[in-house]
């Protein structure tokens, strides 16, 4: 069956390693590559190749940025008073699509879990610490995922930041906006009553 | 609730199956080794996703194939179509044409109830059984418990993990602990909440299918005996050296006394066998009662080993179950099916993987 060249299957291969991309996919995007135009693929090879160049960690937040400090921490008019902790550097994207927090972001780079071996030092706290110390930080909103190992790193953390001054918040978890009762799930639900507020009349 | 269609590819000895089921009393007839026990774990497999024969996968596919297929239609509260394919590279589960992405969306689509030589084990067996026993019917009958459980177990892995270091982080270890003891006391209280419901149950079953006089009573046993916060600090100790968590809803129990002694220690052969048949029993009518329709109860052969007079135990189970148009299915071999529990029921005979409808009623001709 392998009728197919060297150079292609290699570029199976290393198609195949990308996330969401299968097999099938991997091999119909190689033999269109090969079968494309020359220059439009070495714009493609060049953006990838550039793209990777620029783009590096925040030596600050840790948010992908093509210069450090990235154009968030760099940005005088947000709230330096107001840090959102999460734990993957798209997070970040997400939050920032939703347009409503003007305070800046640390990246915790995953999350505490001893089945796969993340212990504390593995993440970006101690950076973290050191900022507490140097800017002029009055809140932490955790935003970390609600499963177990997100809750027990949400607790560590409350307990290990804690320090005078310094108000340490969670996000809310409960129901989609927009959407009823009925689509919601168990869990969801009676996370979501245990969360409730009163309103203010 | 009922099965009305099953359909079989390459799933044990049965190469190609597909078998109308109405409601009512369905018996299995044939030889041993013939494929009758096979389309109970059919069932069992589509309500429940495991063998009851507690075999993984590869196991149930037929001799020399690369994958089986079970599927089927289920009449309950509306009309569901359950079709899943295992093989060693692929694994489909589809619920109405759709596939199933949570598994606690599925879960609940057909239910049953088995009776089978492994009952026993709910007796003799080690804690983890009857916890399983405990587990699975709080998850058909209590929305939320399912998810609960797998975080909790989550949680009780994470913190193995962690004790298992050399030095743990305690301010880690009590950020798990606090998971743990959260969503634990959830589980306790479900747990402690079922019990009380269960157990006369058990016990009226325990007492139509039993000669003697003995009175089961269940107790449900937890580790944590008042505060798990308290007792789970308390095991600190004992923890270091296990390496484990010891305390929590994971290594919980379910006591089954006869007048007052352990079932499991005192109990004769026979006993056992009717208490495990009374805890299923139960299982069954528990089910009921939440769900006003009966689920589809799978009779592997026990029957043949309990006498004419217990076995007039189970016509009452048999008769709600007709009531409420539910669905039997139970296997024997020709020499040892109960006469006395046919009325209306259909015989089918099992012959080296084949299922062929014998519409014979038995006492005394159909109405």
């Amino acid at each position: 069956m392998s009728a197919l060249p060297n150079a292609i299957t290699d570029l199976i291969s290393a198609l195949n390693r990308l996330p969401g991309v299968g097999p099938r996919s991997a091999e119909r995007i190689a033999l269109h590559l090969v079968q494309t135009d020359s220059t439009a693929v070495k714009q493609l090879a060049d953006a990838i190749l550039l793209a990777r160049e620029r783009i590096q960690f925040c030596a600050t937040c840790g948010a992908l940025t093509e210069e450090s400090p990235c154009p968030i921490c760099a940005d005088s008019r947000r709230d330096g008073s107001l840090l959102c902790l999460v734990e993957r550097a798209v997070d970040i994207l997400s939050i920032e699509r939703s347009g409503t927090f003007r305070g800046k972001f640390h990246v915790l780079g995953g999350k505490i879990s001893p089945l796969d071996g993340i212990e504390p030092e593995d993440l970006r706290i101690a950076e973290l610490e050191k900022r507490l110390t140097q800017e002029p930080v009055k809140e932490v909103i955790i935003a970390l995922s609600t499963d177990v190992e997100g809750d027990a790193t949400s607790a560590y953390l409350a307990k290990r930041l804690a320090r005078r001054g310094l108000k340490i918040s969670r996000i809310a978890y409960g129901l989609p906006a927009g959407s009823g009762l009925e689509y919601a799930d168990e869990l969801t639900l009676s996370r979501a009553l245990e969360g409730r507020r009163e309103m203010n009349q | 609730m009922h099965l009305a269609h099953l359909r079989l590819r390459d799933f044990r000895n049965y190469p190609r199956l597909d078998v109308d089921f109405a409601p009512g009393f369905h018996l299995l007839l044939g030889d041993n080794a013939q494929g009758k026990t096979n389309i109970l774990e059919a069932i069992y497999l589509m309500a429940t996703l495991r063998s009851f024969r507690g075999v993984g996968g590869a196991q149930m596919i037929r001799h020399g194939q690369k994958g089986y297929f079970a599927g089927g239609k289920v009449v309950g509260q509306g009309e569901h179509e359950i079709k899943m394919y295992w093989s060693a590279r692929e694994r489909n589960l589809s619920l109405d044409g759709r596939p199933v992405k949570k598994l606690t969306d599925y879960l609940g689509t057909l239910r049953t109830v088995v009776f089978c030589t492994e009952d026993l084990q709910l007796v003799k067996g080690t804690g983890r059984v009857r916890r399983r026993f405990l587990d699975l019917l709080l998850s058909q009958t209590r929305p939320g418990y399912l998810p609960l459980l797998q975080r909790y177990m989550q949680a009780v892995r994470s913190r193995n993990a962690l004790l298992r270091q050399r030095a743990p982080d305690p301010a880690l270890l009590d950020s798990f602990s606090e998971q743990l003891i959260k969503l634990g006391n959830e589980l306790i209280q479900a747990r402690r909440e079922l019990i009380p419901k269960l157990s006369p149950l058990a016990r009226l079953a325990y007492r139509r299918i039993s000669h003697d006089a003995e009175e089961l009573r269940m107790e449900y046993q937890p580790t944590v005996k008042s505060d798990f916060t308290v007792e789970l600090a308390q095991s600190r100790a004992r923890e270091q050296s296990y390496r484990l968590t010891l305390v929590g809803p994971h290594r919980d129990d379910l006591l089954l006394l006869l007048n007052e002694k352990s079932a499991a220690q005192f109990g004769s052969e026979g006993q056992k066998r009717t208490l495990a048949i009374a805890l299923k029993m139960a299982q069954a009518e528990y089910l009921t009662g939440i769900h006003g329709s009966a689920p589809v109860l799978l009779i592997d052969d026990v029957m043949g080993e309990l006498d004419a007079k217990r076995r007039a135990g189970f016509l009452p189970l048999l008769e709600r179950t007709r009531e409420t148009s539910g669905q039997v299915f139970m296997t024997a071999t020709e020499a040892n099916w109960p006469r006395e529990l046919g009325r209306e029921l259909q015989r089918w005979e099992v012959n080296a993987g084949t299922l062929q409808h014998a519409r014979v009623s038995v006492s005394g001709g159909r109405p």
